[in-house]
């Protein structure tokens, strides 16, 4: 039954994030998606558009050219395609060659990010994109950024699906529940979807907590994890601190990753925070994006040398009792990739 | 801390499946005994997403509980709709199900989860009988966006005793009805005549359809034929002497156990701090599958396909057993 993972092991029918919706202007921008070459613009309606990033005539990637009323023209020869992929001019000639057109990918607009689907393109009517309206809403903070790393995308999710490593890896960034009394891991599993929940016994704040939340240091809060596989693209940590006697604050700290494949062996991070307290304080925000943009890159010689050395390995290796939740990511992934994996008549 | 210090308790992991208080926001007649709930969450809330041939656990009470086919659209993140028969010779879950959901009641549902996932072909051929046909609407709509060939047979007691009839009608020719009642049987000899490659078969039903397409399909090449059961399939009599002892490891919690011949697999593992995700407790659901890392499993379930079965390894360890002394499975 298990698909081959830690190869090309991501689902084609699944919503990607490809960008954030202030990278796409009216420019031609560049991406590479789940190994293909695909480029995206926007045009004066404000709809953005995606297509495959290589003209149908002698295959210059058109993100070379110019984007001209809504149009792209190719650096090369002038080809000019529509926001659909059709040809709609060759300068030199009077009429379009048939069948001139390069493929189009339908796209979700849903700030901060652009969903773009590479898949069966009748399927990804039935699909929405996930969102998450904390990015954009009033009563938020919001910071951000993008990573890439030379890690299968799965390394990544189970890496966010795993709390058991902070010990070890992240050890100046946790408090002493983790180590002292880590309570029992609450997994709740969907078709499509898993997270896990747990919720600390009072300990006091680990470092960057005070700083950010203001609290005071010298007594002890009630916290809570949660820790959600969305979607292959899509994983978001949700970490509340309650308030202490009295004060019914919740103070909630949201860490949003989309995991985009750039190939096998690489994938493009693009994170948001978003947290409910010290909204107009700029070094809370500063403070919290080294907390953030450190643990990724304290987690990414460990992913990178796994990918370099053992790449087979992804999915594969013995599990621990805490990893029932990546385990889970697996399975879904799994299944998802089964779907899609075509019986056809002529062999 | 220094890094490296490693926890001082060891952490523990308990499994659940996603559950929900939802409410029923239509209910419909759609043939005789076969009514439609569509559910949703009573703040408006998304659901989570599923794929076609999902199916939900609705939770009657404490103990009862009724899995039924998501028969909606997969696309539709606010509504679930199920298709529920009326079985007056059951256990009692349709006949609560009829008699007590109303619009506006409140519905305790479990899932989704799927174990009949439509996977990708180009052609399909699929046979449904009776309540069968709820899964069939989801994979249709997206067999057909997908752009594949298909074909559905769908077979009912009468005209009159079939379901969504009506929204079948889009696809023309597509679709075949057969009411037994002036057609007799599924011709499933015809239907299934000329085994082929690229082809998959879907079929959903009553017990007497999914064993008779099963034997029909012996000569089609492994893998092809894909159903979905609601009911326990017939098991074979115990061996004489009935059912023996046997050792499972379970290598992951580091427990070992001992099943004895009055319990099962699961009930033992509960007793010992083991939690395994189930549901059906009857071979059906599929929630509780397990891999087997050694040892022979005795599949009991109705859901594993003989070739998975042939592989032994995973297992449905609510009903299955042992046909090893012992078993060590991946909890």
């Amino acid at each position: 039954m298990k698909a081959s993972l830690g190869r090309d092991n991501y689902p084609l029918n699944c919503w990607y994030v490809a960008a954030t919706s202030d990278e796409v202007n009216a420019s031609l921008l560049a991406r590479q998606l789940l190994d293909r070459r695909v480029v995206l613009f926007r045009q004066s309606t404000g709809e953005i558009a995606a297509l495959d990033d290589r003209c149908a005539h002698r295959a210059v990637p058109l993100s070379l050219g110019s984007l001209v009323d809504d149009q792209v023209v190719c650096a090369y020869h002038g080809f000019t395609y529509a926001s659909t992929g059709a040809c709609v001019r060759v300068p030199s000639q009077t009429h379009v060659p048939y069948g001139a057109r390069v493929r189009s990918y339908p796209v979700r607009e849903r700030p901060p990010f652009v969903w773009v689907w590479l898949g069966n393109v009748a399927r990804s009517r039935s699909v929405e994109p996930p969102d998450v309206p904390e990015l954009r809403e009033s009563g938020w903070t919001t910071l951000g950024g993008s990573l890439q790393m030379a890690a299968n995308y799965m390394l990544l999710h189970d890496n966010a699906l795993d709390r058991t490593h902070f010990p070890y890896v992240h050890p100046h960034r946790i408090h002493r529940g983790y180590v002292e009394d880590p309570p029992p891991l609450r997994i709740e599993v969907a078709e499509t979807t898993v997270s896990y929940t747990r919720t600390f016994s009072p300990a006091p704040l680990a470092d960057w907590q005070h700083d950010a939340t203001g609290l005071a240091a010298d007594i002890t809060y009630t916290q809570r994890e949660t820790g959600t596989f969305v979607s292959p693209a899509l994983h978001v940590d949700e970490m509340d601190i309650l308030g202490p006697e009295g004060d019914s604050r919740v103070f909630r700290g949201m860490f949003v990753r989309a995991f985009t494949p750039i190939d096998p062996a690489h994938t493009m991070i693009i994170w948001r925070a978003a947290r409910n307290y010290a909204l107009q304080d700029e070094s809370v925000t500063e403070r919290l994006r080294e907390v953030y943009e450190g643990t990724m890159v304290e987690d990414q010689p460990l992913l990178e040398t796994i990918q370099a050395t053992a790449p087979d390995s992804i999915g594969s290796g013995v599990s621990a009792a805490a990893d029932a939740a990546a385990i889970r990511a697996y399975q879904i992934v799994d299944a998802l990739l089964s779907e899609e994996r075509v019986r056809s008549t002529t062999r | 801390m220094t890094l490296g210090d490693a926890p001082t308790t060891a952490m523990s992991t308990v499994f659940s499946e996603r559950r929900a208080d939802l409410v029923v926001t239509a209910r419909n007649m759609r043939a005789e005994g076969v009514i439609s709930l569509t559910l949703a969450d009573p703040t408006g809330a998304k659901l989570p997403a599923w794929t076609p041939g999902a199916h939900i656990d609705v939770l009657l009470d404490d103990t009862v509980v009724r899995q039924y086919s998501l028969c909606g659209s997969p696309g539709d993140q606010h509504n679930w709709r199920i298709g529920v028969l009326l079985d007056p010779g059951g256990r009692g879950g349709s006949r609560r199900v009829h008699e007590t959901m109303n619009v506006g009641d409140a519905v305790a549902v479990r899932g989704p989860r799927n174990h009949f996932p439509l996977l990708a072909a180009d052609r399909y051929v699929s046979i449904a009988g009776g309540i069968g046909i709820a899964p069939m609407l989801p994979m249709l709509e997206a067999a057909t966006d997908a752009g594949a060939a298909w074909q559905l047979f769908y077979g009912g007691r009468s005209r009159e005793s079939m379901a969504f009839v009506g929204e079948l009608a889009r696809y023309g020719d597509r679709v075949t009805l057969w009411p037994e009642d002036t057609r007799g049987m599924l011709p499933l000899d015809e239907i299934l005549s000329s085994p082929s490659d690229g082809v998959l078969i879907y079929c959903c039903g009553p017990e007497g359809l999914l064993t008779a397409t099963e034997r029909q399909c012996a000569a089609w090449p492994v893998g092809a034929l894909h159903v979905e059961r609601f009911a326990a399939k017939p098991q074979p009599e115990a061996a004489v002497g009935g059912d023996s002892a046997f050792e499972v490891v379970c290598r992951r919690s580091g427990v070992t156990v001992m099943v004895p011949p009055d319990k099962s697999i699961i009930e033992v593992l509960e007793e010992n701090g083991v939690s395994v995700l189930s549901s059906c407790l009857e071979g059906v659901c599929g929630t509780c599958e397990t891999a087997v890392l050694a040892g022979t499993p005795d599949h009991r379930d109705s859901l594993l396909t003989q070739e998975e079965r042939e592989t032994n390894e995973y297992m449905m360890v609510c009903v299955g057993r042992a046909l090893s002394d012992r078993l060590e499975l991946d909890l």
